[in-house]
């Protein structure tokens, strides 16, 4: 009986090191690069292929190249891309940044570009590409993608400056979830049809709101974004609920403010 | 089942050879030679073993139990080794408890001066509870009320059963632990309304402690009720039985509850919508005696309830259920300098389910237009050591508490609206609540007439949440980085008792508490609170807020008359309420915040009176009055109840009981109208009736009540949304025991 009241004492005190061992839980990880592969490409024995984070969309898109011969990575000297949207009567680029060395893994150039169409029977989007090797060889080639259409873009006329376009694209959240997100947005506007520079001067107007129906619905806690330079605007915001949110921007320029754009979507609830 | 069932049956008829080696022993006041009834004989490991009857007399067998301590309202507690004890055993009466708690008998009859409800047994809980004075009840219907002590509910009290912490899930509080325990199964309620017993409850709240049925070593024995009430349609069935083996080694006690009602029909034949619910209660206690004088307990506690209507809300409860077990080990008595009492390990979890899809939310004000079912769970840990130790020629006792709790909470929202998808919100995620706290109870003699008690607690206590979603909402709300929340939480009490004759009293207490927000404070967020139209948002970075309690009492007691008077001051720092939030808030959603406001300040008293008339007719009266006020926004706090009480008169004869009770309340004109939306209450007097009658040699009682006799629609200043009381309403009530007397 003794051993009997021994073992009850011991569990009692074995419950007590338990809580304190259950509130000291180790919950950290390191994410891990996932990418699809998009397309890719083989000139002269050398393999050019395009990875992305997601399928390709309008609005920002982030893309990750590796130059290969045979089963291994090719160092080079230069790396160019030029998105073009071929249409029936024209044709035009698009946002974009050369690919540079990825640092966090130097298997992979990464670049960013700023659909502003989808393919389809407008259009369709090839990039074409050129390369220069070590030895000072030049590799270059055409790669079509499809962009497919999201609500990550937006784009709005200034009236009083000759309807000139301006490109509001949603960056991130990416994937909004309820809680608190990064929100950034990048600008930009078109000066030809080659040339789409970034707007890095302005002021943004947003305010993110939830129709709840029946004439009912409610902002949420956010921080309104500023200009980080290159078109980068950002702030963050604070989903308090999942669902269908909207969120309207306003360009404000040095003396013209912008007519209001707006971005639909679905907020996860994790 | 139906072999257990045929178990049972055979265990409990087995129990009838019991008490063979028993001796029977008289209790008797010391100074009057009276018997003392229901007295409860405790033994070695605390627990009751048997109660005295009304001859004061009780038996032991004192082979089992050597050493037996006898307690009884209103004499000091006495500890007896049985073996050459007397057949006579006397008390000695005082008038003060040093614990300070008034402890609430819940299965007592005996109309004597030591008992405070003597014929509660069929009521509800929240009936009982809200008898008590001193307690309020803040209602949303007609179920499940939540208990107030001194205006302090919720977070600023502790509501524990059998000292376990069990946690609400519903983020609107629909489930206040309280309805867990039924009255049938109900031992006693230990109200401590300063929370001076710091080291026990860790914190200085005020606190109620639910304590259950236990089994008893007694032969087998087995009460059957039956209780219905109209115009509303209330039925309950009640089945408790218990009984142990000849030799006092397992003891089993069940019970059983079932009850349901309609809506309930207020004054003037008025039927108050969404008012039904139905529930069942099952308990089963088991305890095994061990040859070392040691013993274990194992209790569980399930209940389902159903279909619960809460007129004050937006939502009805279509499913709450609690499961609730516990083992506890109680050490047998030993000399050690250190030493254990009990040891207790629980787990309980709590899930609660409710919608709106019964209800017409097209035309609302509040969440017009879409269904908002809830989901709700709780699920805690914990265990609790105490026992009695030496400290440098000291006797202390000794308290260890621990417990882990997760909270979780959403509400989905559904658009009548096609084209608006649905919504969900968090209320409370992956939310965690840990707590250690070590207390330390001294009691010093400072002279034959002084005594003064310590009581000391130490606490360190825990609250995050593990979602880094949930998490980033609060880290975005405040701009800041979330860690857990830790607090080291210090509490003390002093009370000092002067005996200032055998039959006067004065006492008074200091209590000072250090308060952690609780997880709803921290980490809620969304709560719609009910009294003032806002939704709730936590915030994880609230500082402690701490309050310094002083409780006057002066108790005067005869053989039949006593005379109790209660009045405290208690101030706040750092008071923690809600502010609002502007930033989101229209008129459609007005949000809130929770933050340290100030001060607040609480004063109020008791007055209680009990008069025994040539022990046939008996008087209880009670009055209770709260002043609440928030110093900064100098206004009066929300749902503090005016000034009320409570008279109550019985005669008694051998085999009857007529009673006559008037519950009664002034209006409450000092209404918080700045942090809350309240409006002002008018006062109230309600009559009501009572017969009993004993039948079959005291075996069968019948009970009829008829209430609210002049149909008077009234509310008390605690029901949100200003819900109506039962009008004029009756109940019968038939009870049968089976079994040894």
């Amino acid at each position: 009986m003794k051993k009997l009241y021994l073992v009850l004492r011991s569990t009692a005190m074995l419950s007590m090191l338990l809580l304190l061992v259950v509130s000291c839980k180790d919950t950290d990880s390191t994410p891990d690069l996932e990418l699809i592969p998009v397309n890719s490409v083989t000139v002269d024995g050398v393999t050019i292929s395009l990875f992305a984070e997601k399928e390709i969309e309008t609005g920002a898109n982030d893309f990750y190249w590796k130059v290969e011969e045979g089963n291994s990575s090719l160092e080079i000297q230069s790396f160019s891309i030029t998105p073009m949207m071929e249409m029936a009567t024209m044709s035009h680029s698009t946002p974009y940044n050369d690919p540079a060395l990825f640092e966090e893994n130097k298997s992979y150039y990464h670049n960013m570009a700023v659909f502003i169409m989808p393919s389809g029977e407008m259009g369709s989007w090839t990039i074409s590409f050129e390369v220069e090797t070590m030895t000072g060889k030049m590799l270059t080639g055409e790669m079509p993608i499809e962009v497919n259409s999201s609500w990550k873009l937006t784009s709005v006329r200034d009236a009083n400056n000759n309807n000139k376009v301006y490109f509001i694209t949603w960056l991130s959240p990416q994937k909004p979830v309820s809680g608190n997100n990064d929100l950034k947005f990048l600008v930009h506007t078109r000066e030809t049809m080659m040339s789409f520079p970034a707007v890095s001067d302005a002021e943004l107007i947003v305010y993110p709101y939830m129709d709840m129906g029946g004439g009912q619905g409610h902002s949420t806690d956010f921080t309104t974004p500023v200009a980080k330079g290159n078109g980068m605007y950002e702030g963050d915001i604070n989903y308090s609920m999942s669902g269908v949110w909207t969120t309207s921007v306003q360009v404000v320029m040095a003396n013209d403010t912008l007519p209001e754009a707006m971005f639909e979507y679905s907020v996860l609830a994790k | 089942m139906y072999r257990f069932y045929t178990t049972l049956l055979v265990f409990f008829a087995a129990s009838a050879a019991l008490g063979a080696q028993s001796k029977t022993f008289t209790l008797l006041d010391q100074n009057t030679h009276f018997p003392i009834v229901n007295a409860h004989v405790l033994d070695s490991t605390g627990m009751v073993i048997t109660t005295t009857d009304e001859a004061g007399l009780f038996r032991v067998n004192p082979e089992r139990n050597s050493r037996i301590t006898i307690r009884s309202m209103g004499y000091l507690s006495s500890t007896f080794e049985t073996v050459d004890l007397d057949e006579v055993i006397y008390l000695v009466p005082i008038v003060f408890k040093m614990d300070k708690e008034l402890i609430i008998e819940g299965s007592e009859e005996k109309n004597n001066i030591h008992t405070y409800q003597h014929h509660a047994t069929h009521k509800d809980m929240d009936r009982f509870l809200d008898d008590i004075d001193g307690v309020s009840m803040i209602q949303r219907g007609a179920f499940a009320w939540e208990p107030a002590v001194r205006g302090q509910s919720d977070q600023r009290m502790n509501l524990v059963i059998d000292g376990m912490a069990v946690f609400k899930a519903c983020v609107d509080k629909m489930d206040p632990i309280t309805s867990y325990v039924e009255v049938n199964n109900l031992s006693k309620i230990k109200v401590d309304k300063s929370g001076s017993n710091v080291a026990e409850n860790g914190n200085g709240n005020a606190t109620v402690n639910i304590i259950t049925q236990k089994a008893r070593f007694e032969p087998f024995e087995m009460n059957l009720e039956t209780t219905f009430q109209a115009p509303n349609q209330y039925q309950a069935y009640r089945l408790h039985a218990s009984g142990s083996d000849s030799r006092n080694i397992h003891a089993l006690r069940f019970s059983g509850n079932y009850k349901s009602s309609g809506n309930i029909q207020a004054g003037n034949s008025k039927e108050i919508e969404n008012t039904q619910f139905e529930k069942l209660n099952l308990n089963l206690y088991y305890r095994y005696n061990l040859a070392s004088n040691h013993s274990l307990e194992l209790n569980y506690i399930t209940d389902k309830a159903y279909d619960v209507g809460y007129p004050a809300l937006l939502m009805d409860a279509t499913r709450a259920l609690a499961d609730i077990g516990r083992l506890q080990f109680n050490f047998a008595d030993n000399q050690q300098a250190f030493r254990f009492t009990t040891a207790v390990l629980y787990a309980n979890t709590v899930r609660h389910s409710m919608d709106d899809y019964g209800r017409d939310v097209a035309s609302r004000t509040v969440m017009r237009g879409m269904y908002m079912p809830m989901y709700g769970e709780t699920r805690t840990f914990g265990t609790k050591l105490n026992g009695e130790a030496k400290i440098i020629k000291h006797d202390m006792k000794w308290f260890f508490d621990a417990f882990t709790s997760e909270a979780f909470g959403d509400m989905k929202m559904e658009s009548l609206d096609p084209s608006i998808a649905d919504m969900l919100v968090y209320n409370m995620d992956e939310v965690h609540t840990r707590n250690i706290s070590l207390g330390l109870r001294q009691q010093l003699q400072l002279s034959q007439k002084l005594n003064l008690k310590l009581d000391k607690s130490v606490r360190f206590k825990s609250v995050q949440t593990t979602s880094e979603s949930y998490a980033s909402f609060f880290e975005g709300l405040y701009n800041r980085n979330l860690s857990p929340r830790n607090r080291v939480l210090l509490s003390g009490s002093g009370s000092l008792l002067w005996m200032i004759n055998n039959n006067w009293s004065l006492s008074n207490t200091l209590v000072y508490s250090e308060r952690m927000g609780n997880h709803m404070e921290l980490f809620g967020h969304y709560v719609y609170n009910y009294t003032d139209g806002f939704f709730y948002d936590g915030n994880p970075w609230l500082d402690t807020e701490r309050t310094i309690n002083i409780d006057l009492n002066s108790t005067w007691k005869t053989d039949d008359h006593s005379l109790s008077f209660s009045v405290f001051t208690k101030r706040f720092f750092n008071y923690i309420d809600g502010i609002v939030f502007e930033d989101v808030s229209n008129n459609d959603f007005q949000f809130k915040q929770y933050a340290n406001v100030g001060g607040a300040l609480m004063m109020g008293g008791e007055l209680r009176t009990i008069n025994n008339i040539r022990s046939k007719f008996r008087l209880e009266n009670r009055v209770s009055y709260l002043y609440a006020q928030n110093i900064e926004l100098n206004e009066p706090l929300p749902l503090i109840p005016p000034l009320h009480g409570s008279f109550l008169f019985t005669y008694t004869n051998r085999n009857s009981l007529v009673g006559f009770d008037l519950d009664w309340a002034a209006s409450q004109n000092r209404i918080a109208t700045i942090s809350s939306i309240e409006d002002k209450t008018d006062g109230f007097l309600i009559a009501g009736i009572n017969f009993q009658r004993k039948w079959l040699n005291n075996d069968l009682v019948t009970i009829l009540e008829l209430n609210n006799l002049t149909d008077h629609y009234y509310h008390q200043h605690t029901s949100i949304g200003n819900i109506p009381q039962q009008g004029f309403n009756v109940m019968l009530t038939l009870r049968y025991r089976y079994g040894q007397k």
